[in-house]
């Protein structure tokens, strides 16, 4: 007899224990779900918010007028990536004809305004930019820019290797390619293919392993989370991470974390993930740069990167790269004018993968430097600031090309073992201290030592310009006509050796002009000067020039002994390049944050620090180094009419060779000598200023014709005597002359002159 | 005596102020440049300005500067904007730049004389303002 108690409690528990069971299932289920999703949104998150900033050149500003050739604006459309087409219609595209440009300019956010896209008309006359037209309208166009050349990243710590990308970023194309060859349903589907993980799963039952059948998000979720094995529960998680991925993000951010991830390529131990990486790594070009072919081989080496390696196997890779290629026309992505145009271009692989990412690595670091200052380096590396730098690509590649050239030219002439000497060039603006180039050595790649920055050297001669200022502060003293005197020097300070200066013609010159000892650098009657002012008072002008790092104040000091790097040497002769200001060297002009809204400028300053006399008389003197002293062999690369004001510098045996000099425009320094400190054997005029002279010869120089100050008069004086000439003295000059301070007295050759001789004037000098 | 001389200094000070309340020079004057583009960038500050923008009229003036360093007028104007700001170091500083650039134009020269009078005396080197203001009245013979 059955109990009905007995069956009820029965069905009772069994209903109960299979819920119990369901609700285990469930929650364990659950569990797991959640502790994917956590761990998806923290992986996701961790990656997505990583942002490098990216460091931008100055942008060319268009004008009727300016002064630019062709030459350049093709330079400067190249470094852009834009494309040469015969009839341009697209942003970034371009036609030249002769002097004739063509030129669809990019729509671009400026921190002081958006500027849409332009179709621009540029006629150019000689080195000028004769006419700026509106190819829609007609109408003359009166400024206009170019979007800027971007020269670099600051990337985060632990993604050293990676160049992360926006999607804004991305170009059209590649994402076109992925969809068109990766994954056809990337927008319809809800993280996985039915149809795929179906196959997926039959081919792993019947023990052919994983095959294919992946989306874009479950291939990103591989890349991310998943070692490669091949079983069911990794399927499993596989496809309930992608379905959560894509319940959180939308598809364009899953798309921009899939680019910043994938795998496609290796070099040597490194790997390259990321299309912003591989990107440089093949073509040597940011990722928004490239076009459909080159966009299109890249989305063929997701399938497998050694297999179709186009540096290897570059059959292999075109027929990949031509497969994306047909995917793409089949859908209808491109057009089959474009399909046939990319189909019949050559791969374009650079040879040989670039050492890093940046074009100018040595003033990527000054912007990185000074940006320290302001920003924490976490922000940095992961806000996506936009940095707007002063760089200026033209500027910068003619110093590097002269200095790799005079270099190795140098070692020929001179019979230098190869690849021994070093050298460095600081290129400013001379009037608002922008630093429009900066090469920190022979290497314009290298990421390493930065000489432009680090190398400290002794200054040698280059000092001497402070201590001519010094002396011409103080007119009722001294001026460019004073006579100097070079005659042997013994200098005796307790504490250290007995100092005698050497000429470096070995000789003395006795009674010498003062322009004269600077133009000819003569070291004995600068050594003289310079104790008589006071080495403290002229170090202490050192400083207040823009000096900051700590100098001696011994004899030598007045030689150029201590030690500056070029930069710091630039920032000092600055304040004569421009009229006598302080004018702090900036390489950034603005930062806007990730979205374009303006963050901070690095505004223009300026302080007066030499009274404009003073300053006009230095500048005055320093032409004369160019005209006719240590520095007349410029004349060998640039006119003399151009007035450039420029000081050689050579230090002890010969170890450093220096030069500073400038124009209308530019102030650069440039230094040359060996890592390890040996003798070179050349001189300023023989090292630095030939690498001087063949930049600034390329970069079409304005004349230097400073603003002759209200209390400056100019004297008509006899070249010996300094003391006042008139039309019937030989080898008279015209000098320039602190009001009040010009000789007086008459010189012995002219026609009011005292009946006196000129050995009677020299002794009543000295007496 | 000498509290009373600063304040007519001051007195001074502000009539020349309000007098250039439109401080960068208004298009109808001597026109700032030959140069259709450094025009057009100086419209473009006065315009900032006119709306009380003077933090945005900075980059179209330094964007002029950068194609017409020489330019004295726009020293000036951008020594006038600073001023206008409170950075009395920088408007003396660029005044000082303008005199540099400014050739035989007296004017100009007084004018700047006159912004660095008025930048001392608000960092109250009153000595040094009543230097400057005199080279002001110095150079209109």
């Amino acid at each position: 007899m059955e109990n009905p108690y007995l069956n009820n409690f029965r069905n009772f528990f069994t209903r109960k224990r299979l819920r119990l069971f369901l609700l285990s299932l469930a929650l364990l289920l659950s569990g797991f779900a959640l502790y994917l999703d956590i761990s998806v949104r923290m992986q996701f998150e961790g990656k997505r918010w990583a942002m490098p900033a990216r460091v931008y050149a100055r942008p060319v500003e268009l004008y009727s007028g300016m002064k630019l050739r062709p030459e350049q604006l093709a330079m400067e459309l190249a470094m852009l990536d834009y494309r040469a087409v015969d009839d341009p219609q697209t942003p970034g595209s371009y036609r030249r004809q002769g002097d004739e440009f063509t030129i669809i300019t990019r729509p671009f956010t400026f921190w002081d305004e958006s500027q849409a896209s332009l179709p621009l008309q540029a006629d150019f006359n000689g080195v000028r930019l004769s006419a700026l037209t509106n190819r829609a309208t007609g109408k003359p166009v009166t400024l206009a820019r170019l979007d800027p050349v971007l020269i670099g990243g600051i990337y985060p710590a632990h993604n050293e290797d990676r160049v992360l990308v926006k999607f804004d970023e991305i170009p059209p194309h590649l994402i076109k390619g992925l969809i068109a060859i990766e994954d056809r349903q990337f927008y319809t589907h809800h993280g996985f293919s039915a149809r795929g993980t179906a196959r997926a799963l039959v081919s792993i039952l019947s023990g052919g392993g994983v095959q294919g059948g992946s989306t874009l998000t479950q291939q990103l979720v591989k890349n991310f989370f998943l070692t490669p094995e091949r079983t069911l529960r990794r399927k499993f998680t596989e496809v309930m991470m992608s379905m959560l991925l894509e319940l959180h993000y939308s598809k364009d951010e899953i798309l921009e974390a899939y680019a910043n991830e994938i795998y496609v390529g290796q070099d040597s131990n490194r790997a390259i993930h990321g299309f912003g990486l591989a990107s440089h790594f093949y073509f040597d070009r940011p990722l928004s740069r490239l076009d459909l072919p080159q966009a299109a081989l890249l989305v063929g080496l997701v399938k497998g990167p050694s297999h179709y390696d186009p540096r290897r196997q570059s059959a292999r890779a075109l027929a990949r790269r031509n497969l994306v290629l047909q995917e793409m026309r089949k859908m209808d992505f491109i057009t089959q004018a474009q399909y046939i145009a990319a189909r019949s271009t050559p791969l374009g692989v650079v040879e040989k993968a670039p050492e890093g990412t940046s074009l100018y690595p040595a003033f990527v670091e000054l912007v990185h430097r000074q940006l320290r200052r302001d920003y924490r380096e976490e922000d940095l590396r992961s806000e996506g600031l936009q940095i707007f730098t002063t760089l200026d690509p033209l500027v910068q590649t003619s110093a590097e090309r002269a200095l790799t050239v005079r270099l190795s030219q140098l070692e020929r002439d001179r019979r230098i073992p190869p690849r021994t000497l070093e050298g460095a060039v600081v290129v400013s603006h001379s009037q608002n201290g922008e630093v429009q180039a900066l090469v920190g050595g022979r290497n314009t790649r290298f990421e390493g030592f930065n000489r432009a920055l680090d190398a400290t050297r002794p200054i040698g001669s280059l000092i001497k310009p402070v201590i001519y200022l010094t002396a011409l502060e103080r007119p009722d003293s001294y001026t460019l006509a004073t006579l100097l005197d070079d005659s042997p020097l013994v200098w005796r300070e307790r504490g250290t050796s007995d100092w005698e200066p050497q000429n470096y013609d070995k000789e003395f010159h006795g009674k010498v002009p003062l322009r004269v000892a600077l133009a000819n650098s003569y070291n004995v009657s600068t050594a003289r000067l310079g104790l008589a002012l006071g080495v403290r008072q002229v170090m202490e002008n050192a400083h207040r020039l823009g000096v900051e790092r700590d100098l001696n104040f011994y004899a030598s000091s007045l030689l150029g002994a201590d030690s500056l790097s070029p930069l710091e040497v630039t920032q000092m002769y600055q304040a004569f390049a421009s009229g006598g200001f302080r004018v702090p060297l900036r390489a950034i002009r603005e930062v806007l944050m990730s979205d374009g809204q303006p963050l901070q400028r690095y505004p223009l300053s300026v302080e007066q620090v030499i009274e404009p006399g003073p300053a006009y008389l230095v500048t005055h003197a320093l032409q004369m180094v160019v005209q006719e002293g240590t520095a007349d062999a410029l004349k060998r690369y640039l006119s003399p009419d151009l007035r450039l004001a420029g000081k050689t510098g050579t230090t002890n045996d010969l170890r450093d060779s220096w030069f500073a000099g400038y124009t209308g425009d530019r102030l650069a320094v440039v230094w040359v000598g060996r890592d390890d400190n040996q003798p070179i054997n050349i001189t300023g005029a023989g090292g630095a200023m030939t690498v001087w002279g063949e930049m600034m010869a390329r970069l079409d120089p304005d004349p230097l014709t400073p603003p002759m100050p209200e209390n400056i008069e100019m004297i008509q004086v006899d070249s010996v005597t300094g003391l006042r000439a008139d039309g019937g003295c030989q080898g008279s000059v015209e000098l320039p002359f602190i009001r009040g301070s010009g000789p007086t007295e008459a010189a012995p050759c002219a026609a009011h002159a005292p009946a006196r001789s000129l050995k009677s004037w020299f002794e009543r000098l000295f007496e | 005596m000498k509290k009373q001389f600063s304040k007519i200094l001051f007195f001074i000070a502000s009539v020349f102020l309000t007098s250039c309340a439109g401080f960068l020079p208004a298009p109808e004057d001597q026109p700032v440049s030959d140069n259709s583009a450094v025009v057009a960038l100086m419209d473009t500050a006065r315009a900032d300005i006119a709306k009380g923008n003077l933090d945005a009229a900075v980059a179209p003036l330094e964007r002029a500067l950068r194609i017409e360093p020489h330019n004295a007028l726009l020293w000036q104007g951008l020594s006038k904007l600073r001023l206008q700001q409170g950075q009395y170091q920088q408007a003396e500083g660029l005044a000082a730049r303008s005199n540099g650039w400014a050739g035989s134009n007296k004017a100009l020269r007084a004018e700047n004389w006159r912004i660095i009078g008025e930048a001392r005396l608000k960092r109250g080197d009153h000595q040094g303002a009543q230097a400057a203001f005199d080279k002001a009245a110095t150079q209109r013979n």
